[in-house]
């Protein structure tokens, strides 16, 4: 089983060697996407795979030690209100989750495939992308 | 065959026209032909969706009492020109306020107004004898003006560049966000759905065409600024870069924001996005064959925007079906693309001017004046007076 999480830390989990312990204890792959670690806290994009059981006991032990964990579908966002579909962000996003159907000529965005890179956000000129970690 | 205005609208007013998008029209001609074409179909419309910059819209106010003569002039914060009449002034849409701030500019006060809200009227003046109020704080919606009009002096592109970068770093333009290393290419065409390219030599998009504008009905009042027919064109006769672009004029209080946005292009600055569609007649073969056309046989040019110089060299000639593959190739690499322009908004666009000319709410307009070929593109030198004469 693979699956994406937001990971959300204050400065002395940080200090945790967090990603050792799922890898170690846990016996889960565990893919860094995104990283960011200042004064505040953290932020990390992990993609975890392994076995389901071992998955659901790796995200209980990052809650037991202070850390927020959210599914990556609340990572970004498009508000469907404001997009045009003019398709700036298709060819800036690296995993393609923004993508451009020609059928119906709109862009869809497949948020399993969104790694909450933020690199839409900026690009986006009707500004319909919006960042939650 | 051959079709008069007068035909096309006396069959517009009975109710029996026949329209088509573009969409439609070219797969028409491709199963029955351009004789065929020309002889059934009397309208063919055409739309898109982008990122116009030479936009912008002029207000009345009304008169204050005691009355001021407006000599600065800010909406919600953004400056608007009024070295006009008293209480006239004009908000362009790539207005920044002191600040810069790049997420809310002239489009986007036009935006606002257009949904409804209420915008912050601020003024100031020297005062006179008969105009002694010096500042007026107030608020202003599309209710409470006499006149709010959207006059753009440049819009809907007959083709466009394709944008891409060699060099080092991310670049910031208003062709979008370019990633380094051609790790990107944008372009900005609605192609075959583009209104000017179905026209490629304004025989029937000319002063007095009256137009989709933002929702509303609008008109082509001139041709647009940088006006450049004389570029070099293919076999069928479309311009292979920018060239034709129009001035269109529309009451902005009957505009709606699903085709008229603020939009934000960071580092750059703000642009009006607007949607413009125009209706072509079919009036003989020669303006089927023109609106026959497809991505496949639209050509432009793509240039390195990491090149800060007025005139870029060509990289690539490549054509929209290329571009909407999704991907193009440059010296063996394959280069993502984008469109910076909707053509979900630019198909519905089409769409709703076809239904609004069924069923005779839309008229088609035989142009008053022609649009000028002899125009050229000018440069901006560093001159003398002498020489500037």
């Amino acid at each position: 089983l693979k699956t994406k999480v937001v990971l959300n830390f204050s400065p002395e989990a940080a200090n945790t060697p967090i990603t050792h312990n799922l890898i170690a204890k846990h016996h889960l792959l565990v893919n860094i996407l995104r990283a960011e670690i200042d004064e505040i806290g953290g932020k990390m994009v992990l993609e975890l795979s392994g076995k389901a059981d071992d998955i659901r006991k790796g995200i209980d032990y990052l809650k037991s030690n202070g850390v927020g964990v959210r599914p990556i579908k609340e990572g970004v966002r498009r508000d469907e209100d404001i997009c045009t579909h003019c398709g700036m962000c298709v060819s800036i996003c690296p995993t393609k989750a923004l993508a451009f159907d020609s059928k119906t000529g709109k862009v869809t965005f497949t948020e399993e495939k969104c790694v909450a890179c933020g690199v839409c956000i900026d690009a986006c000129p009707p500004r319909a992308m919006e960042i939650l970690i | 065959v051959s079709k008069s205005y007068d035909e096309i609208r006396k069959k517009t007013m009975n109710g029996d026209v026949v329209v088509m998008t573009a969409q439609e029209f070219k797969e028409y001609v491709k199963a029955n032909g351009v004789k065929k074409a020309a002889k059934d179909v009397d309208i063919v419309t055409t739309g898109t969706f982008g990122a116009m910059c030479s936009s912008g819209a002029y207000f009345n106010f009304g008169h204050s009492d005691p009355p001021i003569k407006m000599q600065k002039v800010w909406m919600d914060g953004i400056p608007a020109y009024a070295g006009l009449a008293a209480v006239d002034a004009y908000l362009g849409a790539t207005e920044l306020d002191d600040t810069n701030n790049m997420m809310h500019g002239g489009a986007h006060v036009i935006e606002d107004l257009v949904r409804g809200k209420a915008v912050r009227l601020k003024a100031t003046a020297y005062g006179t004898d008969c105009y002694p109020k010096k500042e007026i704080d107030t608020y202003v919606s599309l209710k409470t003006v006499n006149q709010a009009v959207l006059l753009n002096v440049r819009n809907c592109y007959q083709n466009y560049a394709v944008a891409t970068n060699s060099g080092s770093r991310t670049l910031y333009t208003y062709m979008g966000k370019l990633l380094p290393e051609y790790g990107n290419a944008t372009y900005s065409s609605a192609g075959e759905l583009s209104p000017l390219l179905n026209d490629p030599y304004y025989r029937s998009i000319g002063i007095g065409t009256r137009i989709f504008l933002g929702g509303a009905q609008g008109f082509v009042i001139w041709e647009g600024t940088q006006f450049n027919p004389g570029v070099p064109r293919t076999p069928a006769g479309v311009p292979k870069r920018a060239a034709g672009s129009i001035a269109v004029i529309g009451d902005l209080k009957q505009m709606s924001s699903e085709f008229l946005r603020g939009l934000t292009f960071t580092r750059y600055g703000t642009s009006l996005g607007l949607g413009i569609g125009i209706p072509i007649p079919i009036l003989d073969e020669e303006m089927a064959r023109a609106c026959a056309i497809t991505d496949d046989q639209i050509v432009t040019a793509m240039f390195d925007y990491s090149q800060p110089a007025r005139s870029r060299t060509v990289l690539k000639e490549i054509t929209y079906a290329e571009l909407r593959s999704g991907e193009i190739e440059l010296k063996g690499k394959h280069i993502p693309t984008s469109s910076l322009s909707s053509l979900y908004k630019a198909r519905q666009i089409s769409q709703i001017l076809k239904s609004q000319i069924q069923k005779g709410e839309f008229m088609m307009e035989r142009p008053v004046q022609s649009l000028p070929m002899d125009r050229v593109f000018k440069a901006l030198d560093v001159r003398t007076e002498k020489e500037a004469m």
